[in-house]
């Protein structure tokens, strides 16, 4: 397999479908005058086109169960926080706001790794695209869902930092139980990356990796990396709370 | 506690008032102040301190020549054992909480900890511990390490009974550990005096937050793998024998899934002295003191994600290990973060090396040496060749010696005049500081030079290779100095004690409250606070003209202490049954020969009592309502009925348990029935207390014990309504989801 083979491969009607679909949503946010932050709305789309495109997109597909993982990690939790950083600081719809709201967006942040990490529907999401594509939204909704009390635009829509930390906390652990799970157990949550693959171009990366190392690596990046993510929201949480705005400059003498 | 010490603390003159003195003992064994608990717990500290420091001083002669033969191998292998395990669990963590129990509540304004009598409890499990521990004297010493790695500490290798006092003693001192945690917790959050925001917090209580977070998370993940090698050498389970279908590396997982929380345990407190001390003798307020917070929460929460960077020569597999070396070397940003703040502190200060600042400085320096060979480990390559050498030895005693012994010393000589009310000599001071000093670096800096020479560890002696005779020698004249230095620093705690000069409230002129008071403080702390707007309110009150400048607003928030406490016990049991519901999963992911959660269990009668204790939270809730609506008989009515329905569920699981032990399924089976009986087992056990509380509670209400006074239902029901939650985990783990196609 050569690099440019790696680049070209993969590539079909849909992926070009889908970037002329990413083109006219960006052309309608920038023209809708919503007020969205430039630099962290294109951060977002393009990691959505390198997620969702190939080579990444394709190994996603069947190949690689730890490049799968990784598509949703960046689909759940990284793209979706950029998108709530992107929003104008006066975007602040009312019904965001109560507690059952919050608890209900802790569950939508956590779920969907352990539900579609069943092996009937994680098996179906590789197999269908159809099946993939409502994957692919649900975890972008859940993940705008789970960010919104955390990084809401308004310091009053977001959580105080004592809930705020136990809610990215717990997330954190609950995504570290599944990643020590897929890691140290011979669990395979999705047996269609370790049967023999669909495309047969591939099939030397992933000889060359070895499904079980692949499923580790899986794991290990709910673990590790995911966690680090919302440790980072954990570490802005504080941060922006012990500097309050409420510090006065000294009084001159 | 032995005798010198307590008559030479009753020697001080204002910590027993008169009337105590003539019963001394009763003064200290009944005592609930936090203060004098504080002194106990330093008191012990300095006892295990001298055991754990004569074992040092008994391996390091021993290897001081070539083939000496001072002691045997098993000696030495109980020496190692009996050291790592006294330093850490009776000297160490002890020691942070002598500190801490003394000081916070003195720090945050408050009149004792929020549970004295828990606190109380917390201290004198350490005795006990010890005590428990040194049992195996007699019956057989642990000869397994500190860290008791299995399969050595199971009974075929270790059959005495020693691995089972020491797993009994340290589950005590675990104990201990978690309850003065969650006291901590709860003094911190429930008892700031008015104006001490969680923002303008000092330092030291900051980071011990952080701490006891650590300790209550950590500390019960210990206590499940404790148990289970407890099981495996009474009951006859395999959890951690291979050939039984357990796994010898689970038990290295579960260790150091606590044992790497545990080193910021130590280093964290450590952290928060050092950011009391450097900037009250720099003159400076610290420099980035949000810094230095968000650095310890980010360690804190980092120290449970690189446990495996322990294991890498186990064979995790090249995947985790280059996972677990990049979180590693992670945390190493945060700690230079610290580091950075505390020497930019120092940098145009009007520094004053008096001794606690010496201590400081030599903390500095040789924690960032320990630091950075730590990065080296980070790497797993690199920690392949050099794990079982003495390399590793000198790192981890350069963290823990270098760093946390030493801050401890910066402490103690920090605090002592707040504490005995008189000085320590300056000058006894610096020769203890230069013989400790010049005796650490010269036991453990030729250390490195023996590791990369390749001399493996955990080894009674060795043969008369080129240069490590001389370098042993040279590490054990240091050892010896360290001695000499422990010796000095006693004599200069009791000439002081007798003869010191009175120390007055403030004699560092420092900035956080517990200079605000006399030394020592009276039972009550404080006659009246400071105003407190800032972090540094004696700062304020002694510059009027230049205070500091005022963070955030001055109203605070004290949650209910009761409530609090619940809460975070809650956590740490989550903790707990964390780690037993993952051990199920561990091993029952893939069926196991024998007896399996298909084949074994009835799903149909478990449901209908599971169904019972569902609606026993129901029940429970409505006795609350009942209670808040004030209507006593509806309360009583209600809450009869969760205990009647808590007890059915109780009483189902034993007809359970008699079914399965009839046809044949008892713990040690194979691991499906041990990791069940482990679980449902703990399950119950924490039902049965559930209930004995509600029990009460309902006694005392029917005697018309809360007409005059809130009842603790509120906070009682939320550990009955956690246990059910618990319940849901463990019916859907081991119940429902083997059942799935």
């Amino acid at each position: 397999m050569t690099f440019t083979r790696f680049i070209v491969e993969g590539w079909s009607w849909s992926s070009l479908t889908l970037i002329g679909g990413m083109v006219a949503a960006a052309g309608c946010a920038v023209r809708s005058r919503l007020g969205l932050r430039p630099g962290y709305f294109a951060a977002a789309l393009l990691l959505a086109l390198f997620t969702l495109l190939p080579p990444f997109g394709t190994l996603a597909a069947g190949v690689l169960f730890s490049a799968h993982m990784a598509q949703h990690i960046l689909l759940l939790v990284v793209i979706p926080a950029l998108l709530v950083l992107s929003l104008p600081r006066d975007f602040t719809p009312r019904f965001l706001n109560s507690g059952g709201f919050r608890s209900l967006a802790w569950v939508a942040g956590v779920g969907p790794m352990w539900l579609w990490h069943t092996p009937a529907l994680c098996e179906a999401a590789v197999r269908q695209p159809a099946v993939h594509a409502v994957q692919t939204a649900s975890l972008m909704a859940m993940g705008l869902v789970f960010w919104w009390p955390v990084l809401a635009p308004c310091a009053r829509n977001r959580m105080t930092p004592g809930p705020g930390i136990v809610y990215l906390f717990t997330a954190c652990l609950a995504c570290t139980a599944l990643g020590i799970i897929l890691t140290l157990t011979p669990a395979d949550v999705c047996p269609i990356f370790s049967a023999p693959s669909s495309v047969s171009f591939w099939t030397d990366l992933r000889g060359r990796i070895g499904a079980e190392q692949d499923r580790q690596i899986g794991g290990l990046l709910m673990w590790i990396p995911m966690c680090l993510i919302y440790l980072g929201a954990i570490l802005l949480e504080v941060f922006r709370w012990l500097r309050p705005t409420g510090v006065t400059e000294k009084p001159p003498p | 506690m032995n005798p010198s010490s307590s008559s030479s603390a009753a020697l001080t003159p204002a910590t027993l008032s008169t009337e105590e003195r003539a019963h001394w003992q009763l003064a200290w064994v009944a005592t609930v102040d936090h203060k004098r608990i504080g002194i106990l717990y330093l008191l012990f500290t300095l006892f295990f301190f001298a055991v754990g420091g004569l074992e040092a001083l008994f391996i390091r002669l021993q290897l001081a020549v070539p083939n000496n033969m001072l002691v045997s191998p098993d000696t030495f292998n109980a020496l190692f054992t009996m050291h790592g395990t006294t330093m850490i669990f009776l000297v160490a963590m002890p020691a942070v909480f002598g500190f801490a129990n003394y000081f916070i509540p003195l720090m945050i304004g408050a009149r004792d900890m929020a549970f004295p009598r828990l606190n109380a409890f917390g201290v004198w499990l350490i005795p006990f511990g010890g005590a428990l521990l040194h049992f195996s004297l007699f019956t057989g010493v642990p000869k397994v390490g500190w860290f008791g790695y299995a399969p050595l500490s199971e009974s075929p290798y270790s059959s005495s009974l020693g691995v089972d006092y020491w797993i009994i003693a340290l589950l005590v001192l675990g104990i201990g550990s978690v309850a003065t945690g969650i006291n901590l917790i709860a003094t911190i959050f429930c008892l700031r005096a008015p104006g001490m925001t969680l923002q303008r917090l000092p330092l030291f209580v900051w980071i011990m937050l952080i701490a006891a977070f650590l300790v209550i998370l950590a500390l019960p993940v210990l206590n499940a793998g404790l148990v289970m090698l407890l099981m495996d050498r009474q009951l006859g389970t395999h959890f951690f024998m291979a050939g039984g279908g357990g796994s010898p590396v689970l038990w290295q997982h579960l260790f150091w899934s606590f044992g790497h929380p545990e080193v910021y345990i130590l280093a964290l407190p450590a952290f928060g002295i050092i950011s009391e001390v450097i900037p009250v003798f720099s003159r400076k307020p610290i420099f980035g003191y949000e810094f230095v917070a968000v650095s310890g929460v980010a360690i804190g929460f980092l120290s449970f994600g690189v446990w495996a960077h322990h294991m890498f020569t186990i064979g995790m597999g090249r995947a985790a290990d280059l996972f677990f070396v990049i979180a590693s070397m992670l945390i190493a940003v945060p700690t230079g973060v610290k580091v950075f703040n505390w020497s930019t502190t120092m940098v145009r200060g009007r520094i004053r090396m008096t001794v606690p600042m010496m201590y400081a400085v030599a903390f500095l320096i040789q924690f960032t040496i320990g630091g950075l060979s730590g990065v080296t480990h980070g790497s797993a390559a690199l920690d392949w060749q050099t794990k079982n050498s003495y390399f590793l030895v000198a790192h981890f005693h350069y963290v823990i010696v270098g760093g946390v012994l030493f801050a401890l010393l910066a402490a103690l000589h920090y605090w002592f005049p707040k504490i005995s009310g008189r000085m320590l000599s300056e000058r006894l001071g610096r020769w203890t500081f230069w013989c400790m000093t010049l005796g650490f670096n010269a036991t453990f800096l030729i250390q490195h030079m023996l590791g990369f020479a390749g001399m493996p560890r955990r080894v009674y002696t060795y043969p008369d290779f080129e240069n490590w005779g001389w370098m042993n020698f040279l590490s054990t004249a240091g050892a010896c100095l360290m001695g000499v230095a422990a010796v000095l620093l006693l004599v200069n705690i009791l000439r002081s004690l007798s003869r010191g000069m009175p120390a007055g409230p403030n004699p560092w002129r420092a900035w956080t409250l517990e200079w605000a008071t006399p030394s020592p403080p009276p039972a009550h702390n404080f006659e009246a606070l400071p105003p407190i707007h800032s972090r540094r309110p004696l700062w304020d009150l002694a510059n009027p003209d230049r205070p500091d400048p005022v963070v955030g607003p001055d109203a605070i928030s004290t949650p209910d202490r009761a409530k609090t406490s619940l809460w975070i016990l809650i956590a740490s049991e989550a903790a707990f049954f964390g780690a037993l519901l993952l051990v199920f999963v561990y091993f029952n992911i893939r069926p196991q020969p024998g007896p399996s959660s298909k084949t074994s269990l009835h799903l149909v009668p478990t449901l209908i009592f599971s169904v019972c204790l569902f609606a026993s939270s129901f029940t429970l809730w409505r006795a609350e309502v009942a209670e808040r609506c004030g209507r006593h008989r509806g309360v009583a009515r209600w809450l009869g009925l969760t205990v009647l329905l808590g007890a059915i569920f109780i009483v189902g699981q034993g007809f359970e348990y008699w079914g399965l032990y009839r046809s044949g399924v008892t713990v040690g089976t194979n691991v499906f029935a041990a990791s069940f009986f482990l679980l449902t087992g703990f399950h119950g056990f924490h039902v049965t207390a559930g209930l004995i509380a509600l029990g009460i509670v309902l006694g005392l209400g029917l005697a018309g014990d809360y007409r005059n006074r809130p009842s603790p239902l509120v906070a009682v029901g939320l550990y009955w309504h956690f246990v059910d939650i618990v319940w849901v985990f463990v019916l859907s783990i081991a119940y429902l989801l083997p059942r799935l196609p």
